[in-house]
């Protein structure tokens, strides 16, 4: 998450005010990093991910498994064994599984004071010895993780706690909602991380917003849910809060699931990528490039189809985190007429990219298709200053956001040679794809950030989904290939990976030919027939891209042109020297892809759904109760832990390995 | 009027990676004899017309003939030290083993010329008639006359090492019977083996065992035993294009593959092939 300094953070109504002076101050830090670093060149590739926990508290006298809220406590412990390893020290029990060479990986707090986030020790680069070192790292920070808790406790790796919000106990120790903060009638203000920047950001959201966040999403109808489903767990009589009028006023929609707080959102986990590239282009070449994966990935990723203790009508998480944070008032919304806002603004902070930023040539104006709101004289400064067009853009639409959290300290300090008020607009924009510029002063350099994808159960998932996609920004860089498609057909592809099992029930746009255009016939054969001329004048940008399957995508056509990125990868390994045990390790990974593709495996979320549905207290009323949702806490417990569950988990990950 | 001695045929690709429109199509990708006739094709159909076709390949000075044209230099993009050159050499049957020598020096002589550079990081070796067995069964003896030829096919290029023009060796298809009866022969030992990528989750033990104690690396490869099947190449010269006259019969002596690989980034920058055939 970052930016966690300490300070006096102000309320909206004063935050507001200061606003302008954070974004002049911010762009000012932009424009000075961007004429230190522009001329970067050869960076090596180094990439790390981000591992997103849930810690859970089993409560075994009465079969309950919570989330627990040590989060403080269980850091602490894990920052005072760092300093005795730099001290040449170590926790004895843990000595064993750990290389001494390795640097220590590092814990992060997040929003949910339910969650743990890691990162390696030092980023990795892409020697096959560091590619195959990722799995056993992830299991070893899982390790160490676990080896810092209380008996009870354990770290998981799931999107979204499946009663986050339920009427009942779901936290340890159990606080009733009622928190000022967010103002939740389902989770107390306890369950975000206290340090303040967090507790400011959730009320300041719901201030700027004007009322609670409102998430809706659909529920599974099965045999006996109550048709139409209205939330049964929304108490309309509650008057604590101004905003225990919002559902009074329509705030929950029929046969949805109701949510109400940043914490549904920000208390979800994500599987995050970041590569360092070469040069600023190539950084911007795979933003661009990445841009219509993502939505891909997300839906062979999906891993989340229980919300509120409900079976959910999506897999996945993403709009959850959406609408939990969206800040954006009714004008900016579209409900009323423009008055106090300056635009009415399309999408939450959290959401799908909305413009290419490439210098590329291959980049056709037709491909930025959304009506993108910018803001003009932020983008006339950084011209004015020497930033191109599209980049200038993509900075001047993230800066139509507010700062939400302003630290009243560091208007008091000089901006030159920091990123503070840059980040606070720049890291409070959650995309899909992050462009990441090098923070000042250091020598690292430009960067992307990959951020679809859902956490997986076990690492060998993750790690296979990660690696996937580092191998697949190989692929890209060396045939050049071409993914554009218009942006607003990733929009679509991103509603599409909600639907449930669209992984292999759905359709969605991708680009046709990725390849860089033949180059044109000189000559003809005799037969005449073989040789193909190209037209001249480009192909429409309609007849550019077609609907096509995951398993399409992914594992190739049988009947058509697509070779499938699948292919490419292995055809890109059949053309560097790669060992034979790192092929073989690399193998697993890439047929878990190709086989979650396919359905020969099943996605996390068709897991997890099916786990319900065959549980013997499941009553097919879409409820998960604290039972079912034990037994199945215990079940990724072990998922994770053990990287296999006997009789269950081969539908999930295939036979179980001899090794 | 008798024609003048056939000389050698020198066949080019070019930089693959930028022509994988042709190359990479769904289904013809996993075989690298297809994509070097595909790639061959592509290469023919988008270059330029001279020199002209000869159906009677009469050229003076015994210079070689090229197809599609004389290669163009396509030098590496960044500092020579950014990258990895692997050169992996085919001795196909239709050449003398006495011929190996010249084919060897002459392949290397062209890539380097390609690239632009004085140096390949790694040759690796493919001997004809040499094909990987799983099974690896050490029992079974190497004949001392194949180990003997072999043997003298890598002097070349152990010489090549000494002379600083190839930095490690490699060859492909050795399993542990054949490597052990080869290593005795040889005065530098081959850094690598590299065997076919459909097998690598079951390599053999004893090859494991004995790589280890040589300290020999085990890489992967998808290459086809028959990389450049002469039918399908009469096809592209012959039938197709009409720059070698029907009925002549077109004896491919030797091909060369070469990746140069961005070590740091891992991304491929050129790959291409060149072939010398015997018309």
């Amino acid at each position: 998450m970052g930016l966690l300094a300490l300070g006096t953070p102000l309320a909206w109504k004063d935050a507001k005010k200061l606003a302008d002076q954070v974004r002049t101050l911010g762009i000012q830090q932009l424009l000075e990093i961007w004429n230190a670093y522009r001329g970067n060149e050869r960076d090596i590739l180094l990439w790390g991910d981000e591992i997103e926990y849930l810690v859970l508290a089993f409560d075994e006298e009465n079969k309950n498994a919570c989330l627990s809220l040590r989060q403080a406590e269980i850091l602490k412990a894990l920052a005072s064994d760092e300093k005795l390893q730099a001290a040449g020290g170590g926790v004895p029990a843990i000595n064993d599984i750990e290389e001494k060479s390795e640097p220590f990986p590092t814990f992060h707090p997040e929003f949910g004071r339910f969650m743990l986030e890691s990162t390696p020790g030092a980023p990795f680069s892409l020697s096959w010895k560091d590619l195959l070192s990722v799995e056993p790292n992830m299991k070893l920070r899982r390790i160490i993780a676990k080896n810092h808790m209380a008996e009870n406790e354990t770290p998981i790796t799931m999107p979204s706690f499946p009663r986050l919000g339920t009427k009942g106990v779901f936290t340890s120790p159990y606080y009733p909602p009622t928190g000022s903060q967010s103002r939740s009638q389902f989770i107390p203000d306890e369950c975000i991380n206290p340090h303040i920047r967090f507790p400011t950001l959730a009320a300041n959201i719901r201030a700027r917003r004007g009322s609670k966040v409102a998430i809706n999403m659909p529920v599974f109808y099965d045999e006996n849910t109550p048709k139409p489903f209205n939330d049964p767990t929304i108490d309309y009589d509650r008057h604590l809060y101004p905003e225990d009028d919002d559902v009074r006023n329509g705030a929950s929609k029929e046969g949805h699931i109701y949510m109400d707080a940043m914490g549904f959102g920000m208390g979800c986990c994500c599987l995050q990528i970041t590569f360092q590239a070469k040069n600023i282009k190539e950084a911007r070449t795979l933003y661009d490039q990445l841009c219509p994966v993502g939505p891909i990935m997300l839906a062979l990723t999906a891993n989340a189809p229980i919300f509120k203790g409900f079976l959910a009508d999506v897999d996945v998480r993403w709009n959850v985190i959406s609408g939990a944070v969206d800040d954006r008032t009714e004008e900016e919304r579209g409900i009323k007429p423009l008055n106090n806002n300056r635009w009415k603004i399309p999408k939450s902070r959290y959401g799908s990219v909305s413009t290419y930023l490439s210098d590329d040539p291959r980049l056709r104006p037709e491909y930025n298709d959304l009506d993108l709101v910018i803001d003009e004289d932020i983008k006339k400064r950084l011209m004015d200053n020497g930033m191109d067009e599209h980049l200038s853009t993509h900075f001047a639409h993230l800066f139509i956001r507010d700062p939400i959290v302003i630290f009243q300290e560091t208007l008091d300090e000089p901006a030159e040679g920091k990123s503070d008020h840059f980040e606070n607009i720049q890291s409070t924009n959650w995309q899909h794809m992050r462009f990441k510029p090098p923070p000042p002063g250091g020598n690292i350099g430009w960067r992307v950030e990959f951020r679809p994808m859902e956490i997986q159960m076990t690492d060998f998932e993750n790690a296979a989904f990660s690696i996937f996609i580092v191998l697949l920004t190989r692929v890209i860089l060396s045939y050049d290939l071409n993914l554009y498609i218009p942006i607003s057909k990733v929009d679509e592809n991103m509603a599409t990976a909600h639907k449930r099992d669209a992984v292999l029930s759905d359709k969605f746009w991708f680009r046709k030919d990725l390849f860089p255009p033949a180059p044109i016939s000189n000559r003809t054969s005799p037969t005449g027939s073989r040789a193909t001329t190209r037209p001249a004048t480009p192909v429409a940008v309609e007849d550019e891209y077609q609907l096509m399957t995951i398993n399409e995508i992914m594992n190739g056509q049988t009947d058509g042109d697509f070779v499938g990125l699948i292919p490419l990868i292995n055809s890109y390994l059949d053309t560097v020297n790669v060992d034979v045990v790192t092929r073989c390790e690399l193998a697993g990974y890439l047929s878990l892809v190709s086989k979650r593709a396919s359905g020969e495996l099943q996605t996390g979320a068709t897991w997890i759904r099916e786990f319900v549905r065959s549980h013997p207290e499941y009553k097919k009323d879409s409820v998960v109760n604290e039972s079912i949702n034990y037994d199945l806490m215990k079940a990724v417990e072990k998922l994770g832990r053990d990287g296999y569950l006997e009789g269950l988990g081969e539908k999930l990950l295939g036979p179980r390995s001899s090794s | 009027m008798a024609a003048p001695t056939p000389t050698q045929c020198i066949l080019t690709t070019g930089n693959i990676m930028t022509a994988a429109h042709d190359i990479l199509r769904h289904g013809t990708m996993s075989k690298s004899s297809t994509e070097l006739i595909t790639s061959l094709r592509s290469h023919i159909r988008s270059s330029p017309l001279s020199p002209p076709p000869s159906p009677s390949l009469s050229t003076p000075n015994n210079i070689p003939i090229y197809i599609p044209t004389p290669p163009a230099p396509e030098p590496l993009a960044e500092e020579r030290s950014e990258y990895d050159v692997t050169v992996k050499l085919f001795h196909l049957p239709a050449a003398a083993a006495d011929a190996h020598e010249t084919h060897a020096q002459d392949a290397v002589k062209r890539v380097l010329t390609t690239l632009g550079i004085s140096k390949i990081d790694l040759l690796i070796l493919s001997l004809p008639g040499i094909s990987f067995d799983a099974e690896d069964s050490a029992v079974l003896g190497c004949d001392p006359e194949d180990v003997a030829r072999w043997a003298k096919t890598y002097s070349t290029l152990e010489m090549l090492h000494e002379d600083g023009v190839i930095g490690r060796l490699g060859i492909s298809e050795f399993g542990s019977a054949r490597l052990a009866a080869f290593l005795p022969h040889t005065r530098i030992k081959p850094s690598v083996i590299q065997i076919n990528v459909r097998n690598c989750c079951v390599v053999p033990k004893p090859l494991i065992l004995m790589a280890k104690k040589e300290g020999i690396e085990l890489l992967t490869h998808n290459d086809c035993n028959d990389i450049l099947p002469t039918e399908s190449l009469e096809g592209v010269l012959v039938d197709e294009f009409n720059v070698l006259e029907k009925g002549r019969a077109v004896a491919p002596m030797w091909v060369v593959k070469y990746t140069a690989v961005i070590r740091s980034r891992g991304v491929v920058e050129n790959k291409g092939y060149v072939s010398s055939i015997s018309p």
